[in-house]
């Protein structure tokens, strides 16, 4: 096979790419290129900008004790007062730490039952078997909190419920526990809730990475003598990693948000020390109260720590090599 | 080159902010329209559960839409109260009118409500009738009136037959069992409970059952009040003689309380899951028959009781059905569960900013405000749902008795729509003729709907109607002290709140503990209390007796 030499490649000024030129006319001749594309997004920027940048005005709200239906003017700004307020109370701290225990205890059962329920759903050869599993398990991702707080303090009662009822006959415990009464237990019980209601759904996405990988590579593997573990191990697990790295930053990032509709319906006063976190006590002493100054002061130290993670996540990531989110 | 890109997009930014700035703002007030009879629909919003309807659906909203021409769109509370009307005030976008229960301050904070005084001048002569007398209870600090009240009494003040506060209820079969003996102290009353569940011991039964779930905390936290012989004054009880307001929550009478409910907890008799259940959980165990007594008001657990009740008519066996007795303390306390007449004034109807028409819902309202429109809304249509005898007397047939009780003809009829929420003759009230203007309160209604077993009840304790086995309630102008209100984001406020979470937190814990640990807890307990800012509340509700006291109502 001869190869044919490539012709020799002048450059000369005159034929610099027009997106080469700076300053003010190249960006308005490269925005003239490419009108029908800005065209084109200008509603979602309309959209962007109403949704999500108009409302951060409110923010002025947490520097005034903000009366509603009361001109600007009229209000009365109050500086710093309701940060003060906020992380000077007592509970801050222990509110704090229950918002980030449950998260994490959610972030990492979440990824972990999802990867390994995938990979077994991944792994089975009866499509008839998967598909009823897959449906199954993520029936419950559609049930609201509501209920399925009903049905969790139902089947976590010390008259009749079932948790209690199989733990006495298979001779674990003697009485039945009062498992919400016991503040210890609540996380448990919410990382527990939360897997029985979301497994199925979290596992759509790495199904879908799973498809993606080239089944070349399993073939491969196979020729090379690797067994099933090994090609687990070697082949599927790398392919989701990508995919695994960005739902992990995207997820850091939300670390500040535990949830609120467990925590309010299976909170009671006797597990109210584990199971308060940020959103409850905003609830309480903000719009509860009608305070919505605090409300918002709270929403804008969430905002801004939930920033702070999600770019160290990201940097933390880069760093590494790994795939990221921008 | 990144500047400017940034420079350009500012710029369009602005430029769409101010066309947003310049199309809000315009939207007028449509004029108000006075006399016309044409047909309108106005929005309503009322913060307790109910079903949500347009009231032309019902006999009695049909009737008044034909004399007014307005309909209303009900819309009744889903969740928290508080929530929800946070939203209201939050988009500054309210239904017409709005019957907001607890929430009233906010909506008052917010100026949600519009004054009523000139409204009422010109359009309103039967409201002047009826609310008149109780206009310096009505008055903001500014003069104005921005709601109707629901208890302005009209008429001479006729009491109730049949209970309707608070009491501590006892499993019939129970008081049957023992001999259907007087009950009077805590300790008898218990001591009834503990004899019969030792007799059943086999049967399952829950001695002793508490209801604490979140807003409802208080059916806990307000039993040693009554106990100690004082009526429903919320969260402090207020002395006869010198008028001063205490907080009890960490008085010798809470801890007494919590002290016996420990004790049922080790005998085995409290049901611990009180703790945890929600409302309906709650309910569904006193339905269940297996409860043998808890204290809770009768609107509270109504809805148990009433199945009860009703389940007691079909089988003609009234053993699951509850009584309500009046326990106190000691031999020497006069219990006072029944209310004092009383105007409570942070309750009520307004109309607010957003109401398209205010002169119609005025007029709507005076139109309610009449005898005929007062004796519709609670007895319904003569010859139908009441009948009336030679002599005047209004009174209902067993049959209208039975049907005017069940909730699905309360709903279909309006009865359930219009009895309450509205600007009305308030619960007491009696019509020039005699008639009681309530039915529940004329005495022949309440005779003709006691079962075998109510009238047998009853001459065993030798009473006529169920609240004679309670003490007559004294004179107390400033009742109910929890009808105060209590400005949003003030000390008193915070202190409510936070005295709400420490004993949320705490009485679970005194009920459950080991005794021998009780007061250890107690006294970790009322440390955490006395930090508190205890002071600012109990001060502020005596200041705000004294006025009452000497700016008192009608009576």
């Amino acid at each position: 096979m001869g190869h044919s030499s490539p012709p020799p490649v002048t450059i000369s000024l005159d034929h610099l790419p027009p997106s080469r030129r700076t300053g003010f006319r190249g960006f308005m001749h490269k925005l003239n290129q490419q009108r029908a594309l800005v065209w084109m997004s200008v509603p979602f920027l309309i959209w962007l900008f109403i949704f999500k940048y108009l409302p951060i005005w409110g923010w002025t709200i947490a520097f005034q004790d903000f009366k509603p239906a009361r001109k600007l003017l009229d209000q009365q700004w109050v500086g710093l007062k309701h940060f003060h307020f906020l992380f000077q109370d007592e509970h801050f701290l222990r509110v704090m730490r229950n918002t980030l225990a449950m998260s994490f205890i959610n972030l990492v059962l979440g990824f972990v039952t999802a990867i390994t329920l995938a990979i077994l759903l991944n792994e089975l050869r009866q499509i008839m078997f998967k598909r009823v599993v897959q449906t199954v398990s993520y029936l419950p991702h559609f049930i609201s909190w509501v209920v399925a707080a009903s049905i969790i303090s139902t089947a976590l009662s010390a008259d009749g419920g079932i948790i209690n009822e199989v733990l006495m006959w298979l001779g674990l415990i003697k009485e039945p526990i009062l498992w919400l009464g016991e503040g210890s237990y609540f996380w448990g019980i919410l990382g527990a809730s939360e897997v029985w209601k979301n497994v199925g759904w979290n596992t759509i996405i790495y199904l879908a990475a799973m498809t993606m990988i080239d089944p070349s590579q399993y073939e491969a593997a196979e020729m090379d003598g690797a067994g099933r573990f090994q090609r687990i191990w070697h082949v599927t697990l790398p392919g989701l990693k990508p995919v695994f790295i960005i739902l992990l930053i995207m997820n850091i990032g939300n670390l500040l948000e535990s949830g609120f509709e467990p925590q309010y319906l299976l909170g009671n006063g006797m597990n109210v020390d584990y199971s308060e976190n940020l959103d409850i006590f905003v609830l309480k002493y903000g719009i509860q109260m009608g305070n919505f100054s605090l409300s918002i002061a709270a929403g804008m130290f969430k905002t801004v720590v939930s920033f702070i993670l999600l770019f160290s996540a990201n940097h933390i990531a880069k760093r590494l090599g790994e795939e990221r989110l921008f | 080159m990144t500047s400017k890109r940034f420079g350009i997009i500012t710029l369009v930014m602005v430029m769409m902010a101010s066309m947003i700035a310049a199309c809000s703002g315009s939207s007028g007030k449509e004029p108000a329209s006075g006399d016309s009879k044409e047909k309108v629909t106005f929005t309503y919003f009322n913060a307790t559960a109910g079903r949500d309807i347009n009231t032309n659906e019902t006999r009695i909203g049909k009737i008044l839409e034909d004399q007014t021409g307005v309909n209303w769109k009900l819309e009744h509370l889903v969740g928290d109260s508080n929530t929800k009307i946070g939203t209201f005030i939050a988009s500054n976008d309210y239904p017409d009118v709005i019957v907001p229960d607890g929430t009233i301050d906010k909506l008052l904070d917010a100026g949600a409500f519009i004054p009523l005084n000139d409204l009422i001048d010109k359009y309103g002569p039967n409201i002047k009738r009826v609310y008149g007398p109780y206009y310096n209870l009505m008055k903001a600090e500014d003069g104005n009136i921005y709601f109707l009240p629901l208890s302005a009494v009209v008429g001479d003040y006729l009491p109730a037959p049949n209970l309707e506060q608070g009491a501590f209820w006892v499993q019939r079969r129970v008081l049957k069992e023992a001999g259907y003996p007087k009950i009077k102290t805590l300790d008898e009353y218990l001591a009834l409970i503990r004899n019969y569940a030792k007799k059943h011991a086999d049967e399952g039964l829950t001695g002793y059952l508490a209801l604490t779930t979140q807003d409802r905390f208080y059916a806990l936290t307000n039993a040693p009040m009554h106990l100690a012989g004082y009526p429903n004054d919320g969260g402090t009880i207020i002395d006869m003689k010198t008028h001063r307001a205490t907080d009890y929550g960490d008085m010798e009478i809470t801890k007494r309380y919590l002290k016996e409910l420990n004790q049922l907890n080790v005998e085995g008799l409290f049901d611990k899951s009180s703790f945890v259940d929600n409302y309906d959980q709650y309910l569904a165990k006193l339905t269940s028959g297996k409860v043998l007594g808890f204290f809770d008001y009768r609107w509270q657990a109504g809805q148990a009781l009433n199945n009860l009740q009703e389940a007691s008519k079909q089988s003609g066996n009234d053993d699951m059905e509850y009584i309500g007795l009046p326990v106190v303390y000691d031999q020497n306390i006069k219990d006072q569960y029944i209310d004092p007449s009383s105007f409570v004034n942070n309750r009520g109807i307004g109309i607010t900013v957003s109401a398209k028409d205010p002169v119609r819902i005025i007029k709507f309202f005076d139109n309610l405000l009449t005898d005929e429109n007062q004796i519709l809304s609670n007895w319904g249509i003569k010859g139908e749902t009441y009948d009336v005898d030679k002599k005047g007397r209004f009174y209902r047939t067993e049959e209208q008795i039975k049907q005017t009780g069940q909730d699905a003809f309360r709903e279909s009829f309006g009865f359930k729509y219009f009895e309450y929420s509205w600007p009305r003759y308030g619960s007491g009230s009696t019509l020039p003729d005699g008639n009681s203007v309530g039915p529940g309160r004329q005495p022949e209604v309440a005779r003709m709907s006691y079962t075998e077993g109510d009238k047998k009840l009853l001459k065993v304790y030798g009473v006529e109607s169920f609240s004679q086995m309670f003490s007559a309630p004294d004179e107390r102008p400033w009742y109910p002290a929890w009808s105060i209100p209590i400005a949003q984001g003030s000390t008193a406020q915070l202190f409510q709140q936070k005295k709400g979470d420490l004993q949320r937190k705490y009485f679970p814990r005194l009920v459950l503990s080991a005794p021998e640990q009780f007061d250890a807890i107690w006294n970790e307990y009322t440390t955490e209390f006395n930090k508190l800012d205890v002071k600012a509340y109990e001060e502020l509700i005596t200041k705000e007796v004294a006025k009452k006291i000497e700016n008192p109502g009608k009576k």
